[in-house]
């Protein structure tokens, strides 16, 4: 059963327009004109309870103004929308029990408290039973390893530490959907894995649908099945991150070690993608050349000492997508 | 009574946190608490060398100035104590804090109101006694009007600065900053409490009876207790009494704004 159901969302911002330099901005005093801006085009989706998706595109694509109709800060300019059966900007109040929000950059945890303090108030805004707080805060507590600095001032926080803590905090009354923004950006390898383990457990365990915007791919490939890419305010993609691999992933890479630096360096059917030093990087179409064949014209060529097969990384293909747009069925053109 | 339940609990819990990071900061706490007696002890001093020059402005002696004073600081008080923080609505529409406060399935404004500011009880308790003893000084007679009425208007003369106070903090949905009108509310207030209205002339009088009400504050209750309506008795003397439906009027149309305002944060019809 769908949990959030959107059709045709139009978002448009009406701003002033600003003219350029100082006699501009005087002028703006006097007259002032108004531009429209139209940030979310024709966005569709549904997403079934249980889901953990990726929100993805590039800055101003239309993702927080998205996000933002979907939690009920924003009314829609066109379109339908209901999150858990509710019309969130109609019932702002109830969606918001609904839901848990995480701001990447920003906290919803007091700075100059002990963490536990912003838990407390947490309890009492969504009323959460007694027995139920304490029950979530062992399990978080176990997961995200909190107990140790459950006492200690939010602002001598490592990063880790309080993103942690927004998690814990986001969750803490058993949201139906979780809309987390960015919420790795700026951690560290290890940090960014624990984070990735609770959001995965959170769904896995809870079923709680997870919508995630994030421009780390790495957290869309461990986590979501699905991604939902998003440009100039429509949605180009919305499908398995299988598929748009599959798809886009025409071309392999083959990464050869040469014996000796040659000068020259050709091999039939692959394109020199880069070099360095006796490292090359060779591109080349998985259908219209196998791997072993393309091997073998390298080996009787030069002499070689190690060889790798790299696939193309999400990053690259949703950077194409983005430069060239997506087209259904595309032959991986050469780039 | 389910929902008012929970925004006690609310309540009180913010209160808490307020208390605790207030407390966090000691020193930040005692300067703003000496800061407070120094603003108050100065306005008082100021009123003092006024009256000491001439004996009575417009029949007000210094007792009765005094008496006006600790009304206005009072209510004055009660709203920075309860209220304050709706002033800074616009830092958080400014930073997007603004938006946490939308995702959460509370009141906005209730948790605007709400939200820890970094207020501790002091003005409050130093205003209740500097009440006291300006209502002892002034001589004015403490009956069963008086008990009854006084916590009424203190309550409604903080309303007016509340209603002032959102509706400055709404303007900011459209123009972001207002750093400039409030401060010229905010002058003004301060200008036109300290001394009874009668002094000033007739437009500025409208002015402060109709349009930004503050003489509800404390001339017009003074004027009651002190039975001082002789002078331009263009309103009776009973209109001291009409503080607290004042108050709620003010802030009623305080509210309607700020929902039209809010509907203009969330973008309705565009």
């Amino acid at each position: 059963m769908a949990i959030i159901e959107a059709v045709g969302l139009r978002k448009v911002f009406r701003s002033l327009e600003r003219q350029p330099g100082l006699g501009g901005a005087v002028r703006a005093l006097f007259s002032r004109t108004f531009v429209d801006k139209v940030a979310v085009d024709d966005v569709s989706f549904s997403l079934d309870a249980g889901e953990l998706v990726g929100y993805i595109g590039p800055n101003g694509a239309g993702k927080s103004t998205t996000i933002k109709m979907l939690t009920g800060i924003l009314v829609p300019t066109a379109g339908t929308l209901h999150v858990a059966g509710i019309v969130p900007y109609q019932n702002r109040m109830a969606n918001a029990a609904n839901i848990g929000v995480v701001f990447g950059q920003r906290s919803q945890l007091y700075w100059d408290l002990p963490l536990r303090e912003s838990f407390e108030l947490l309890r009492a805004i969504y009323d959460v039973p007694r027995a139920r707080y304490l029950e979530n805060m062992k399990h978080f507590a176990e997961i995200l390893d909190l107990e140790r600095f459950l006492s200690t001032p939010v602002r001598q926080l490592s990063l880790g530490e309080r993103m942690r803590g927004d998690f814990a905090a986001a969750m803490l009354h058993d949201p139906k959907i979780v809309f987390l923004d960015e919420p790795t950006i700026g951690l560290d390898v290890i940090a960014k894995e624990a984070i990735r383990e609770f959001i995965s457990m959170v769904n896995k365990e809870r079923g709680t649908t997870v919508i995630l915007t994030t421009h780390d791919l790495a957290d869309v490939e461990r986590l979501s099945r699905r991604i939902i890419l998003i440009d100039e305010g429509t949605v180009i993609y919305d499908g398995s991150l299988e598929r748009l691999r599959e798809e886009y992933g025409t071309h392999r890479t083959l990464v050869v070690t040469l014996a000796e630096s040659y000068p020259e360096l050709a091999v039939p059917g692959a394109e020199l993608e880069s070099r360095d030093h006796n490292t090359v990087r060779l591109r080349f179409d998985r259908r219209r050349l196998t791997a072993e064949a393309l091997i073998r014209r390298v080996t009787e060529r030069y002499q070689i000492i190690d060889v790798a097969i790299t696939e193309p990384d999400i990053d690259s293909i949703v950077r194409r997508i983005y430069l060239e747009g997506y087209h259904e069925g595309v032959v991986g053109a050469p780039s | 009574m389910h929902r008012l339940r929970v925004m006690l609990n609310v309540y009180k819990q913010y209160w808490r946190i307020n208390i605790l990071t207030t407390l966090e900061y000691r020193e930040n706490f005692l300067i703003w608490f000496v800061f407070t007696f120094i603003y108050h002890g100065s306005a008082v001093a100021a009123l003092w060398i006024v009256l000491n020059r001439f004996p009575s402005m417009n029949g007000w002696t210094f007792r009765d100035m005094a008496f006006l004073y600790g009304m206005w600081m009072l209510a004055h008080a009660l709203h920075n104590t309860f209220f304050s923080t709706v002033g800074d609505i616009p830092e958080h529409v400014r930073d997007g804090e603004f938006d946490r406060l939308l995702v959460r399935p509370l009141d906005t404004l209730f948790q605007a109101i709400a939200t820890p500011g970094q207020v501790f009880p002091d003005e409050l308790i130093l205003a209740v006694i500097t009440f006291c003893a300006a209502t002892w000084y002034s001589g004015v007679v403490v009956d069963a009007t008086f008990l009854a009425f006084v916590p009424l208007i203190v309550v409604g003369g903080a309303l007016i600065d509340l209603a002032f106070n959102l509706v400055i903090s709404t303007v900011a949905f459209w123009f972001v900053r207002v750093d400039a009108l409030r401060w010229i509310v905010v002058q003004l207030e301060q200008e036109f409490t300290r001394y009874p209205i009668s002094i000033y002339s007739r437009g500025v009088r409208l002015l402060l009876t109709f349009v930004v009400p503050f003489a509800f504050m404390n001339y017009f209750p003074a004027r009651f207790f002190l039975h001082k309506a002789h002078e331009h008795a263009m309103l009776p003397e009973s209109v001291g009494l009409l503080t607290p439906a004042i108050g709620l009027l003010a802030v009623a149309l305080a509210y309607v704004f700020w929902r039209i305002g809010l509907n203009r944060y969330s973008g309705v019809g565009h």
